[in-house]
């Protein structure tokens, strides 16, 4: 056996397998794995219309009849029963057949053991059962954890050009070379470079290009992606990168400082068009679709923000949900009143967020973002049930959070005569727990953050589990959390926790 | 059987037969793991089987412990979207 270590913390032991047990070898004889074969195509994952016409039928107790209550079949015999009821324990303990399998999920027991056991062949057979009856009925893959080959363990062992993932190793970590006020760029580019899903799609070469010119900024993406993985320690200067950004996006050309924030739309909204080669739909085919586009883009950062607009005389719901790849966030210190909150009112503290006696939490931003808003009497709008004007309520609620949640703090105010920043610090968490505004899925992770101090732009990123790094142009630091939390935050990338890829 | 489940077992019986029992048990699994239900669950497991001792725990413990808080756990949300499905596949397929 020989691990390899990978990024993500896990070590593969390739030649050992899950525990199986001795009792299956009475089974393994004749022409076993036909037979279970069959049981499987016929009684557990039936991918044919005949198939399943049979297994609606007859998988049933053949004690009780019920097909609930974890249905199991013998292995030696053709006989169904309940495991919850113990049937099946009973013939098993009758019949001395000591193995069954589950028709739900196609796991093996062993009675003798009295637990479920993991055959290395048995297991091969139902992998290969599923695929197959799943592939009939058009439902996809199953996920699994990625395992290496023999060839890739291979392929590893002799190139001498291999990098090996430590906790303490600082691979993909690389200072950008300012090019005359682009530290806006450059801040964006170590938020995205550092987005773990973007790398993996990067780093696996996920990206077909159909674009005939070489201005694709998603292969430069890639080629970003090579040189911030490549183990080089001197900064990288990304000046193809400005170029394509200044040929793509031409409001932001020119060597002025621009806002980090709007760099970051405009570069959202030019890969998730240079990524149309890489679009699939649910068929497999080329989705044409620019509004159900499935691309990494789209698949990361676009969420769904949805505005109840209510009729204060027929209370009347109109409802809309928009994409949106950020949130920006009002602050109080703007002319706009921020929304009243007592001091340690209730859910101050649901994120652990530090609490400078009276500092505002990013909660406390999202709180009054998702609060319903009285539009006065000077806003009514034409409702749909009362056929005239009326003053309503609007509020906002964020439908479905993106895989990567950024959130712009609005710092910068325009009022006709000057710009003002609004330097309130506002604390936001290491993890951010949603369950205030929306049903589904709490947990999120700061992956990022960026800040703008006397007009210059650095990110903190996050590396391993808990490690942080500033990004001050070329020069990469090691920082602490507490440098993270404290510095006045103005975008902030927040990562869902737990995922499967699919 | 009562009327009752004689009536769950033909909607059963439909489900398998046209491969949508297949297909919704897909759904629900992937909206499980996408609203963290698989993480609390695994994390309770975990707790269950610290508390037994590795040694001593069985299947039937885990299942015991574990399926009264995964039934509450799941979102009303992720039930009410299944029960509409089904109601949808009933509906195209009325012969019962």
């Amino acid at each position: 056996t020989s691990i390899v270590p990978f990024p993500n913390g896990n070590h593969f032991w390739t030649d050992s397998s899950p525990a199986g047990c001795s009792h299956v070898n009475g089974y393994k004889v004749d022409n076993w794995k036909q037979n279970l074969r069959v049981i499987y195509q016929c009684f557990v994952w039936s991918g044919t219309a005949e198939t399943r016409r049979r297994k609606a039928k007859s998988c049933i107790c053949h004690m009780c009849g019920a097909h609930l209550n974890r249905l199991h079949s013998c292995l030696y015999c053709v006989f169904f029963g309940c495991f919850t009821k113990k049937h099946i324990h009973e013939h098993a303990k009758n019949k001395r057949h000591n193995l069954a399998i589950d028709l739900l999920y196609g796991g093996i027991y062993c009675f003798v053991c009295q637990d479920y056991i993991y055959d290395k062949d048995m297991e091969q057979i139902a992998k290969e059962e599923q695929r197959k009856a799943w592939k009939l009925q058009g439902i996809g893959e199953k996920y699994t954890t990625w395992e290496p080959t023999k060839r890739e363990l291979e392929l590893l062992r002799h190139n001498p050009k291999r990098r090996k993932i430590t906790t303490n190793c600082t691979i993909g970590l690389r200072g950008l070379i300012n090019l005359g006020n682009t530290c806006f760029m450059n801040c964006i580019v170590q938020a995205l470079t550092h987005t773990p899903l973007l790398r993996d799609f990067f780093l696996s070469d996920r990206h077909k290009c159909e674009m005939q010119s070489n201005s694709c900024l998603v292969c430069e993406m890639s080629q970003l992606f090579q040189e911030f993985y490549s183990g080089h320690r001197s900064p990288h200067i990304p000046f193809r990168l400005l170029h394509l950004v200044w040929t793509h996006a031409r409001h932001l050309a020119g060597y002025e400082q621009q806002d980090a924030h709007e760099f970051l739309i405009a570069a959202l909204d030019v890969l998730h068009r240079h990524c149309k080669g890489d679009t699939i739909n649910d068929n497999g085919k080329k989705a044409n679709n620019p509004n159900h586009c499935n691309c990494i883009i789209d698949q990361i950062f676009t969420g769904g923000l949805q505005s109840d607009v209510t009729c204060q005389v027929c209370h009347g719901v109109s409802t809309t949900i928009d994409p949106f790849w950020d949130i920006s966030l009002d602050l109080p210190g703007s002319s706009t009143p921020f929304w009243p909150l007592s001091p340690g009112g209730d859910g101050s503290t649901v994120n652990g967020e530090s609490h400078l006696s009276g500092s505002t939490t990013l909660t406390d931003c999202l709180r009054r973002f998702t609060r319903p808003e009285h539009l006065g009497s000077s806003a009514k709008i034409k409702c749909g049930g009362c056929h005239s004007y009326q003053e309503s309520t609007k509020q906002l609620t964020m439908k479905k959070l993106p895989i990567v949640a950024c959130f712009h703090l609005k710092r910068f105010e325009h009022s006709a005569k000057l710009r003002r920043k609004i330097t309130t610090y506002v604390s936001f968490p290491l993890e951010l727990d949603m369950t205030p505004f929306m049903l589904l899925y709490p947990y999120f992770e700061c992956c990022n953050a960026s800040t703008l101090e006397s007009g210059h732009y650095t990110s903190f990123i996050r590396q391993h589990k808990d490690q942080w790094f500033k990004c001050d142009d070329a020069i990469i630091t090691k920082a602490s959390i507490k440098d993270v939390l404290d510095s006045e935050g103005y975008l902030l990338f927040y990562h869902k926790q737990f995922l499967e890829y699919e | 059987m009562s009327k009752d489940s004689q009536m769950r077992a033909a909607i059963n019986q439909k489900l398998i037969e046209m491969g949508e029992r297949e297909r919704l048990k897909e759904v629900l699994r992937a909206k499980l793991v996408e609203c963290g239900w698989k993480d609390q669950l695994k994390a309770h497991c975990k707790d269950v089987i610290r508390e037994k001792g590795l040694e001593h725990v069985t299947v039937e413990d885990l299942v015991t412990e574990v399926t009264p808080k995964g039934r509450a756990l799941v979102p009303d949300s992720v039930k009410k979207e299944l029960l509409q499905r089904i109601r949808a596949f009933l509906a195209q397929h009325a012969t019962l």
